[in-house]
């Protein structure tokens, strides 16, 4: 019976239980909208970071990820490329990286050299997706792929020559006249800037090195969640104190903060949401118990006990959060829904999300715990914002409610 | 009927009432007063306006609570009961009928008749017989009993707020001008079916009136002014 009243009662008052409903389906639907594209945002940006920063997994030689010089390389990448195609879902990338000095006709900029395997990087690196114009690398000898930002800032034009030079092994100026084969814009203009790539062979045999000596073996994983346990694999099976896997996360703890920071960000924004709605829960609430002040009073006198008019407030409170809760995941649901194929474009803020190192679209992705912690959210948000209401209504002296009008 | 040997059903002994109001004289609304009302007594308070009457039936009822003195129920001291006590106790032995009728807006004729016993545990077989019965008897038809209180007339909204009373099968009803809000015949037909209740069932009645076909019917007639009980006529 007490639903039956609790479910009428709503009615009685039309205008203001859909005004009520409406603020929670509002606030639901901002808060899975707002979710899912952070979600989304944060997933796609640490995902690419992962793929432009040496992937989920990197194993080097011990002290490089610290001191990163070319003498301090893994001497045979094929035992350890051998250990990574053991683990399911993983594939592998190696490359030489070494600093050196980019020469074009009319400037010279400092930039990192990274020698790649063209077909592990198709697989694994946004890059060879990336170009804005020419080619990737395919073959020895096919030049240098470098950022459009860098062709740009040395005049470099596609098809002219560039000169490379670095320290080699025996530390003599060493150098490599190459064409400009392509020009790619990634998500991070940092990296457009500073990172040319070459065939590995080239700038093997620029440093003097093997086929088989590189830099990093980046280890890339169809599940993120896996990083841990995979590194910790890799470290048991390598087994070689020469060489060390380090996680994504022990190696960007920049990314680790602002993953943090976007979840405390999210945190926050759906607390103030959450409390601007419970305020008017609040507000509507007491509005409502002095409405029915009298109509209370009848109850208490007929019976019925404190806690039972507590529980009928916390009903008709209960009701109208259900059908806001069910109308906004409703209409978030079909928005995420059609955002998760088309995307949100955000390319008119594009210059600030590449600074970022983020992509300027956007699929939104919805996690089932943070919906299950967004629902907890508006049930403590109602039990607390109906408390107050429900205990002063329940505390109602029955002969000044009986009297009330 | 009367035996004064016997446990009575109401026992207000030196009760008084005190309202006091930051900034106002305190006004004692009953002075001293000392009642005892044997089961199956249809009894009026009767009384000019702001005599007490009504304080006296909200203390007796349990609705409110005596500055001094204490009022026992079917030997329950009201005054020992926490609010939740106090709500349980009222719904298993009193019964309520007030003047402005008193329905919950959202329920039915039938429903509102029901409440109580939902709230007592009865069973649902139970429940509506218990509820039939009464609303018939009262002369609801199974059309009225469908509709909410807004829907049916103020004589109608009576009769179901005295079925509610009854439905629970209350010790005492305690009744605040009953009929304050309807005509004279609707009054007084409502009247003689309280009496005749009391009568066939032996459910205790005491009003709070001025109405003079309630004193007119009642067994016995106790008068206050001014908050003391001026005079206690058995008839």
């Amino acid at each position: 019976m007490f639903l039956v009243i609790a479910w009428r009662n709503i009615w009685r008052n039309s205008r203001r239980s859909s005004v009520l409903i409406s603020a929670v389906a509002a606030g639901v639907f901002s808060f899975l909208g707002l979710t899912a594209y952070m979600g989304g945002f944060s997933l796609q940006w640490i995902d690419a970071s992962i793929r432009l920063q040496g992937g989920h997994v990197l194993i080097t030689s011990q002290g490089y990820y610290a001191n990163p010089i070319v003498r301090n390389a893994i001497s045979d990448s094929r035992v350890v490329e051998h250990a990574i195609a053991d683990v399911p879902g993983a594939t592998s990338m190696a490359r030489l990286q070494v600093a050196g000095i980019l020469n074009s006709a009319v400037q010279a900029s400092a930039v990192q050299i990274t020698g790649v395997n063209p077909e592990q990087e198709r697989r694994n690196s946004p890059i060879p997706n990336s170009l804005t114009d020419g080619l990737y690398i395919e073959d020895p000898g096919d030049g240098v792929v470098m950022g459009a930002v860098l062709a740009e800032k040395l005049q470099a034009r596609l098809g002219e020559r560039v000169v490379l030079m670095i320290n080699n092994l025996n530390n003599e100026l060493a150098s490599v006249a190459v064409r400009v084969a392509g020009l790619y814009e990634s998500s991070s203009r940092a990296m457009d800037e500073r990172v040319v790539f070459l065939h590995r062979q080239d700038v093997q045999a620029l440093v003097g090195f093997n086929d088989h000596e590189v830099s990093t073996v980046s280890v890339f994983l169809e599940r993120e969640k896996d990083v841990e346990n995979v590194a910790a694999g890799l470290r048991a099976t390598l087994a070689d104190p020469s060489l060390e896997v380090l996680s994504w996360r022990d190696r960007l703890p920049m990314i680790v903060s602002m993953e943090s920071m976007l979840g405390l960000i999210s945190v926050l924004i759906v607390v103030i949401l959450f409390a601007a709605i419970g305020f008017t829960l609040i507000n509507s609430f007491l509005m409502v118990i002095y409405e029915r002040m009298r109509e209370l009073g009848i109850m208490m006198a007929n019976g019925v006990a404190p806690s039972q008019i507590r529980r009928l407030i916390w009903l008709e409170a209960g009701f109208m959060v259900f059908l806001g809760v069910v109308l906004g995941t409703a209409l978030a649901a079909g928005l995420i829904a059609w955002w998760s194929q088309t995307g949100l474009d955000l390319s008119a803020f594009s210059e600030g999300l590449r600074s970022f190192g983020a992509d300027t679209v956007v699929y939104p992705r919805l996690e089932g715990t943070s919906v299950l912690a967004g629902y907890a959210t508006v049930l403590v948000m109602i039990t607390l914002a109906v408390a107050w209401p429900a205990w002063k209504a329940s505390r109602f002296r029955v002969v000044d409610a009986l009297q009330h009008t | 009927m009367l035996n004064s040997e016997s446990s009575p059903l109401v026992h207000a002994e030196q009760v008084e009432k005190v309202y006091a109001q930051a900034g106002h004289m305190p006004v004692r609304a009953l002075d001293d007063i000392t009642l005892r009302v044997e089961p199956g007594e249809f009894t009026a308070v009767a009384g000019p306006s702001g005599s007490g009457k009504t304080t006296l039936l909200n203390l007796i009822g349990g609705l409110d609570q005596p500055t001094a003195g204490r009022v026992t129920v079917a030997g329950q001291d009201l005054g020992d009961l926490s609010r939740s006590a106090l709500a349980a106790f009222r719904l298993n032995n009193l019964g309520f009928i007030f003047q402005a009728f008193n329905l919950i807006p959202v329920l039915t004729a039938e429903e509102n008749a029901e409440f109580i016993l939902l709230l007592q545990g009865i069973s649902k077989a139970e429940r509506r017989n218990r509820v039939e019965q009464e609303l018939e008897e009262l002369g609801i038809t199974s059309d009225m009993m469908r509709r909410r209180p807004a829907k049916l007339s103020g004589g109608q909204q009576q009769r179901v707020a005295i079925a509610r009373a009854l439905v629970a099968r209350p010790k005492l009803i305690l009744a605040d001008e009953p009929t304050g809000n309807l005509d004279s015949t609707s009054g007084g037909r409502l009247l003689d079916k309280m009496r005749d209740l009391n009568e066939r069932t032996g459910i205790t009645f005491l009003f709070s009136t001025h109405d003079p076909m309630i004193i007119e019917r009642a067994k016995r007639l106790v008068t206050l002014r001014d908050g003391r009980i001026i005079s206690d006529d058995f008839r």
